[in-house]
């Protein structure tokens, strides 16, 4: 039975190196499935994200009609931690452990904690609803119990993907980043779409029975993917163990000060939030728009979440590819973000075309974009980040940019509401697809002396 | 501290750490596990 399992691994193995474009990332000190494997625990933080800000958003609004400013309070919190991702970094950076662990015991917590906030959130939104005999007690029982399991989700999910990713960047060479940072973009990308197309199966018969047993089975399957996911990844460190003399303690402040001084370190963050920012302002925009101005049908409009998935695929396996040959990975950011360009051109050009063709290959186009600068702009971080200081450089990375999708979206709907009441539905969408352009513009335009400085490194890298 | 290494190959130390993360587990998952259980109890109550 062992050996058979044994063979069927390696199979598998075998059959992904045949078939996956991601196949090289694989050194010999890594073999591709350790790094599959690892790179599970982006297919929960994927599925989180999916169930928070997808499923159990229409649920509570249509299911337990929950009030849709309620709805969105609660969605919405987990962003608070999010710049708490810098701090969570550095603290695996400087940990002290007698196993010689710094990264395991902060993704065994955070799984602990995500799994949590899944196990009391069932019947925390039934209560929330007032579903039941919760009616007869007080609202805020409910509001609290929500906003805590929201918020324990949200900080396993920050703490998990940044720790992950520090993991991820101590395992591999700095040659194989591009690729991994591909790969654990794409699991992502795959674990918010199964899970996305799994839920909508599991509660198409809505019950509160069924809600408990998916969002439970959820926190089963998060502890589950994490604790395979790290299993045997990380050597113990041996001089991790011994107790720093106080002299020598990090403060944040410190830690903080000194990556700051890093080259262009705070343009580079600047950048990423700006970027971020213009890649996600539509995110809930483009299917009402191809709904409401376009009349798509519901079908056609589901299609272009597959299509943008399959722009952004594109982009981080062309990202991948390009940057695994050492191109400079913030010239593939500042790309990304010119394809950007003509992205939302089409997109906004859709509407007095009545195109849904122009409107499908603009989507398309931001999914590329999307892929090639976020990719850029990790594998700029991975690469600029120093050996010791490679949690806090993932960590400043993800806290702005969850910061900025998560503000743009939210900024996005707001504007298009404030706009198209005061004006026309339409223009309410070509407002906020036009400050996406002028965003855009400004990060390119910030990023003009960094590619510029960054010319020399990157023939260095091509020649080696 | 002493580095005395006992039969499953661990230190005092380390044995120590694991224990310790053991502990705080098992803290954690009972008060999910109670507060689920007053969650549950105000939804439906039992023994009502």
């Amino acid at each position: 039975m062992l050996r058979l399992s044994r063979r069927l691994v390696e199979g598998w193995a075998e059959l992904g190196t045949r078939f996956l474009p991601f196949a090289d990332a694989a050194t010999p000190e890594l073999p591709l499935s350790r790094l599959l494997r690892l790179s599970l625990f982006q297919v929960s933080c994927g599925m989180a994200m999916v169930l928070l800000m997808g499923t159990l958003n229409r649920v509570m609004i249509v299911e337990l009609h929950v009030s849709a400013a309620l709805v969105a309070i609660m969605v919405s919190l987990p962003i608070v931690f999010a710049p708490l991702r810098a701090v969570i970094g550095f603290k695996s950076d400087t940990h002290r452990s007698a196993l010689g662990w710094k990264r395991v015991p902060f993704i065994w917590r955070g799984s602990m904690v995500q799994f949590g906030g899944f196990a009391v959130m069932p019947f925390a939104l039934l209560v929330l609803a007032g579903a039941g005999q919760s009616a007869h007690y007080p609202a805020w029982i409910g509001q609290v119990a929500a906003g805590f399991a929201f918020l324990l989700v949200g900080a396993g999910v920050h703490t998990v993907q940044t720790v992950g990713l520090a993991l991820a960047t101590d395992l591999v060479r700095e040659e194989d980043q591009p690729k991994v940072v591909g790969l654990m973009y794409v699991m992502l990308l795959t674990g918010m779409i199964v899970s996305a197309v799994a839920f909508g199966l599991l509660l198409s018969e809505y019950s509160p029975g069924q809600l408990v047993r998916v969002i439970q089975g959820a926190a089963v399957v998060t502890l589950l993917l994490n604790v395979i996911a790290m299993w045997k990844q990380e050597a113990r460190d041996p001089n991790r163990h011994q107790p720093r003399p106080a002299a020598q303690e990090v403060e944040f402040q410190d830690a903080w000060r000194l990556f700051r001084s890093g080259p262009e370190a705070m343009r580079r963050l600047l950048i990423v939030g700006l970027g971020t920012a213009a890649f996600s302002m539509e995110d809930v925009l483009l299917e009402p728009y191809g709904g409401e101005i376009l009349r798509m049908s519901v079908g056609d409009t589901t299609l272009l979440t597959a299509t943008l998935s399959a722009g952004g695929l594109f982009g981080f396996w062309a990202a991948s590819v390009v940057l695994g040959r050492g191109y400079d990975a913030f010239r593939m950011a500042a790309i990304g973000a010119m394809v950007g360009l003509p992205a939302f051109a089409l997109v906004i050009a859709a509407a007095p075309l009545d195109s849904p063709v122009w409107f499908g290959t603009g989507v398309m186009l931001i999914g590329v974009g999307g892929g090639l600068f976020g990719h850029g702009t990790l594998t700029a971080t991975m690469r600029a980040a120093p050996r010791d200081q490679v949690g806090l450089a993932l960590g400043a990375w993800g806290a702005v940019q969850a910061t900025a999708a998560g503000i743009a979206v939210g900024v996005g709907g707001i504007l298009r509401d404030v706009y198209a009441a005061a004006t026309e539905p339409v223009l309410g969408y070509i407002f906020v697809y036009s400050l996406e352009l002028l965003l855009l513009v400004v990060t390119i335009t910030a990023m003009v002396p960094l590619v510029g400085w960054r010319r020399g490194h990157a023939t260095r890298n091509q020649a080696a | 501290m002493s580095e005395k290494v006992g039969l499953t190959g661990l230190t005092e130390a380390e044995s120590e750490e694991l224990h310790r993360n053991l502990i705080q587990g098992t803290q954690f998952f009972g008060m999910i596990a109670a507060l689920a259980h007053l969650l549950t109890y105000i939804y439906t109550p039992w023994l009502g």
